[in-house]
């Protein structure tokens, strides 16, 4: 490769940095103006947007609402997908391709199909649109995530630890609950951040399935309809300041599980 | 040297041993676990049941909707089956062209951010030391954890009129007056790559960090120039990256809402956008939507499975 | 096959295919309480099939399987009393050494103060006291096939399975380690039930060796009798070195045979029920260590000459290709000797009791 295509791919990298931060520094920078209307030039800076945030009860309601959901969408997500990892790894039989695909199936479907699918599914279950009905669209789509990181770690699992825990004396349930499942822990925790993130931040499944009360993102898509106002910046922030946090420690815990699958 | 097995009576064992002396638990486990095959089938029953009713079970019920006369059922009018609705698609010019705009931008999106991100993928697998991969694509991951509608409105604070960019531009005297990039197909774009770039990126660095480095200077020893190493070595080992890269991109950018929404205009209404229109109004269109939304479907599905099809072939001769 | 009396282990007809594989032919084995058995044979014999069946972790197609004097063919690994030491050991990495020792006994519903004394017993005994608090990843590989072995031994199981389990360890501390674990073997006096590809390492360790060739047992026996009797072309080859002499069998009596071997008149032994192959072309395994070589006719059954052709000098002693007629014989002798030898014409002598004639 010649010195200048280096150069030149090294641009487009930096570039491609600017165009993905700049905006967002943007937006963080907004939430000081001093001024009710979006838009530069900033004259004069404020907190009390950053601190109006924490007073608007239907700001704090909505962020409980989408961490009530996350988690609980999350816990369903970890239970099936774990489940299915672990039955479909190490075996070869008559239709684990179809199951396979199945379960990966959510994952592929474009955002506002699957919203819809989920919406009418809810309506011929008799399922309001609502907390549950969110929950549920979230912990669907986030199982494909699940299960392809648990079967990832699973193919590192040598079969003689189950094998060995089985000839000690152990049951398929105590072996997966103090062999397979301790090993599976960091890509729990890593898959499990990545789901809550997804959910977290999900506009479109909560917005076709919800009822009236609006998740976050669905609040901030009101609020941007609406009209423009720094406190939507200042809300923005706060989101990403939270997912940011979240995104690092589930990276960290995924890194230092493929590390420690190294040494072993 | 032999155990003796005679517990004194204040000697408890531990959960696991009270657990697998539990003479409830005991007898489950027996009956569930009588046979290699039983235990097989126990431990394969709920996932089955689960990816059938709860990741097939929705889009065959969004098919079942699209067939009916009306729905919700109403108690004066009973639902039959019918095909009017894909009808409706084909006939009512309204709906076909943002149909074809979704696939068309889709398509060109999906090339450009290619060609976008294919340099960076391979400046980050190939030119930054390893040690220091981490921290240059952290830069990248960041912003992707941050909510689509948040990463919009960060998008439109960048192209309002009285955003960033325009401020930028009067100030360099390049233009006078704001230049109206927001709801336009331009702003869109800037949306949607801005969303779905890591889509490509993630799958390209991986592809491209497998490919050993001595390839190519085992091609430069024997006299290939840069160009030629690049088409004949680096580009084919990638394929499969670009692949799945383009899928993901292409799978997004159909399904995409909020985006075009607050991003687009009058002029740039997506196909989404014409569906979520059916579910807004009171109940009876909601037979069309499913149609319109099983159309979509098909099509995004068909178009990305031809398209992984074609790039599996070509793989597939470069292996041999 | 060895006669045991009162088996703690019977092995009847067992058969096991893998798809059109057939991994065992009809198996039929006794074991006796407290031995040391190995199974050896190359990879795909049969032998790990045969461990992994006594474990409960196959199933076999026919055939039974009796634990003191139970049928467990059809129990799985955790309702028999039989503990395995794997080939990678298989510790769990996610608990120290005290919690993979106790692991086996909390599923026999031990309470903590017995679980405690049985793993001090068990360290002291094995030398792991000073380990007990460490996580596997943490100890050498000789400590870890140790606490494996702990392991196993927790539940005091009617027979351990070792599943290859030196493998792992240089040859340096492989030597040291057999010498260990024959020691503990005695000790314990428990039931081995030992699993290698390794024939030096089946000779150094068991009571009984059962070599294996295509899913079938091709000898069963001592490991002098292995070596000194081999049964089969296939087992003089595979255990130690050997020259292997084609021929034709001549009379062939209880015990004692004659062999025509190019010309030469041989006396050979034979194991009982060879009678058949007097007459016909047969082959006679002659051990390499057996063969004395010097310039005169040396005072042995038997004894023809050839010509050292190439020497291969092996340290302590000499490694000598003669070339008898139409065939090459390897003879080893002392280097001092060796060198001696060098060129020209020499004889080579061996006793009855060297040449065994062999079943093909």
């Amino acid at each position: 490769m010649t010195r200048n295509t280096r150069i030149l791919m090294q641009c487009i990298y930096w570039a491609f940095v600017l165009y993905l931060l700049v905006p967002l520094f943007l937006m963080m920078l907004m939430g000081f103006k001093d001024s009710k209307f979006i838009g530069f030039p900033i004259r004069s800076w404020t907190l009390d947007w950053y601190l109006g945030v924490f007073n608007d009860t239907a700001v704090v309601q909505a962020l409980g609402y989408s961490a009530v959901i996350a988690v609980v969408s999350t816990a369903i997500a970890l239970f099936m997908g774990t489940w299915i990892a672990v039955a479909l790894t190490g075996r070869s039989f008559w239709g684990r391709a179809i199951i396979l695909g199945l379960t990966l199936l959510p994952a592929v479907i474009p955002g506002v199909i699957s919203a819809i699918a989920f919406r009418i599914a809810a309506r011929v279950v008799g399922m309001e649109p609502g907390m549950w009905a969110i929950i549920w669209s979230h912990a669907i789509h986030n199982v494909p995530f699940v299960v392809l990181v648990v079967m990832a770690r699973l193919s590192t699992l040598p079969k003689s630890y189950g094998e060995a825990a089985r000839d000690l004396g152990a049951d398929p349930i105590i072996t997966f609950f103090r062999v397979t499942l301790p090993y599976l822990t960091p890509a729990m925790i890593g898959g499990g951040v990545f789901c809550m993130l997804l959910s977290f931040d999900d506009f479109v499944r909560s917005f076709f399935l919800g009822g009236y009360e609006p998740t976050l993102p669905v609040l901030i898509f009101a609020k941007l309809r609406s009209g423009m106002s720094p406190e939507i910046n200042a809300i923005s922030t706060i989101v990403l300041v939270l997912t940011a946090l979240l995104g690092l420690w589930a990276e960290r815990s995924m890194r230092g599980m493929s590390k420690r699958a190294a040494n072993d | 040297m032999t155990l003796s097995n005679a517990p004194g009576k204040a000697d408890r064992p531990g959960f696991w041993g009270r657990l697998s002396g539990f003479g409830p638990y005991a007898a489950l486990t027996e009956v569930l676990f009588a046979s290699p095959r039983r235990q097989f089938l126990v431990l394969l029953t709920i996932p089955v049941i689960w990816v059938f009713v709860t990741h097939l079970g929705p889009i065959l019920q969004m098919l079942n909707v699209s067939l009916l006369t009306n729905y919700p059922p109403s108690p004066n009018k009973v639902p039959s089956y019918t095909l009017e609705h894909y009808g409706k698609f084909f006939t009512e010019g309204i709906f076909i062209t943002p149909f074809i705009r979704t696939m068309v931008f889709s398509t060109v999106l999906t090339l450009t951010t290619l060609i976008i991100m294919y340099p960076v993928a391979y400046f980050l697998a190939r030119h930054v030391p390893r040690n220091r991969q981490m921290l240059f694509l952290m830069l990248l991951l960041i912003p992707f954890w941050v909510g689509e509608v948040v990463r919009i409105f960060a998008m439109m604070i960048l192209l309002g009129n009285n955003g960033a960019l325009n401020l930028v531009l009067q100030f360099l005297g390049l233009t006078e007056r704001p230049i109206p990039f927001m709801y336009t197909g331009f702003s869109l774009s800037a949306g949607i790559i801005y969303l779905t770039a890591l889509y490509m990126l993630m799958p390209l660095y991986s592809a491209l960090e497998k490919i050993p480095a001595n390839y190519s200077e085992a091609a430069a020893d024997l006299g290939a120039g840069p160009w030629t190493r690049f088409r004949r070595i680096t580009l084919p080992l990638s394929l499969e990256g670009i692949a799945s890269g383009c899928t993901l991109v292409f799978l997004i950018s159909t399904g995409m809402y909020a985006t075009p929404v607050l991003l687009g205009g009058p002029s740039t209404t997506l196909f989404s956008e014409v569906i979520a229109g059916f579910f807004h109004v009171a109940g009876d269109q909601w037979p069309v939507g499913a149609a319109f939304s099983c159309i979509m479907l098909l099509t995004a599905l068909a178009v990305s499975g031809g398209f992984n099809k074609i790039m599996g072939h070509l793989a597939g001769r470069v292996k041999k | 096959m060895t006669d045991v009396k009162d088996p703690i282990v019977r092995i009847e007809g067992v058969t096991k295919s893998f798809g059109s594989f057939i991994a065992l032919h009809e198996m039929n084995l006794n074991i006796a309480s407290g031995e040391f058995v190995t199974f050896l044979g190359p990879s795909g014999c049969g032998k790990s099939t045969t461990l992994r069946i006594l474990g409960g972790f196959e199933t076999p197609d026919t055939g039974r399987v009796i634990l003191n004097g139970k049928d467990v063919t059809a129990l799985p690994p955790n309702k028999r009393n039989v503990n395995m030491v794997f080939q990678d050991y298989a510790l769990f990495p996610n608990m120290t050494v005290r919690r993979n020792i106790a692991f086996g006994l909390e599923l026999k519903g031990l309470g903590q103060a017995a679980i405690k004394a049985r793993i001090d017993e068990l360290a002291s005994f094995l030398e792991l006291t000073a380990y007990l608090d460490r996580r596997p990843d943490q100890l050498s590989g000789g400590q870890r096939q140790r606490v494996a072995l702990a392991r196993a031994l927790a539940p005091d199981p009617a027979l351990l399975l070792l599943d290859e389990p030196l493998g792992a360890l240089d040859a340096k501390l492989r030597a040291q380690v057999q010498v260990e674990l024959k020691a503990i073997q005695r000790r314990t006096n428990k039931t081995f039930f030992f699993v290698t590809h390794d024939q030096e390492e089946a000779l150094t360790m068991s009571d009984r060796i059962v070599v294996m060739n295509k899913g079938r047992i091709e000898q069963d026996g001592t490991p002098e009798e292995l070596y000194f009797q081999p049964a089969s072309r296939f087992v003089a080859e595979f255990i130690g070195e050997t020259n292997l002499l084609s021929g034709r069998a001549l009379a062939v009596d209880q015990g004692s045979a004659g062999f025509d071997w190019q010309g030469h008149q041989l006396r050979a032994t034979s194991t009982p029920g060879r009678a058949a192959l007097a007459g016909g072309a047969a082959t006679a395994s002659l051990r390499p260590e057996r063969i004395q070589v010097q310039r005169d006719r040396p005072a042995t059954d038997n004894a023809v000459q050839g010509q050292v052709v190439n020497r291969l000098f092996k340290g302590h002693r000499m490694l000598l290709d003669v070339a008898v007629g139409e065939t090459t014989v390897q003879a080893y002798t002392d280097t001092d000797r060796g060198r001696e030898l060098a060129d020209g014409p020499v004889w080579l002598g061996w006793n009855a009791n060297s040449l065994t004639l062999l079943a093909d």
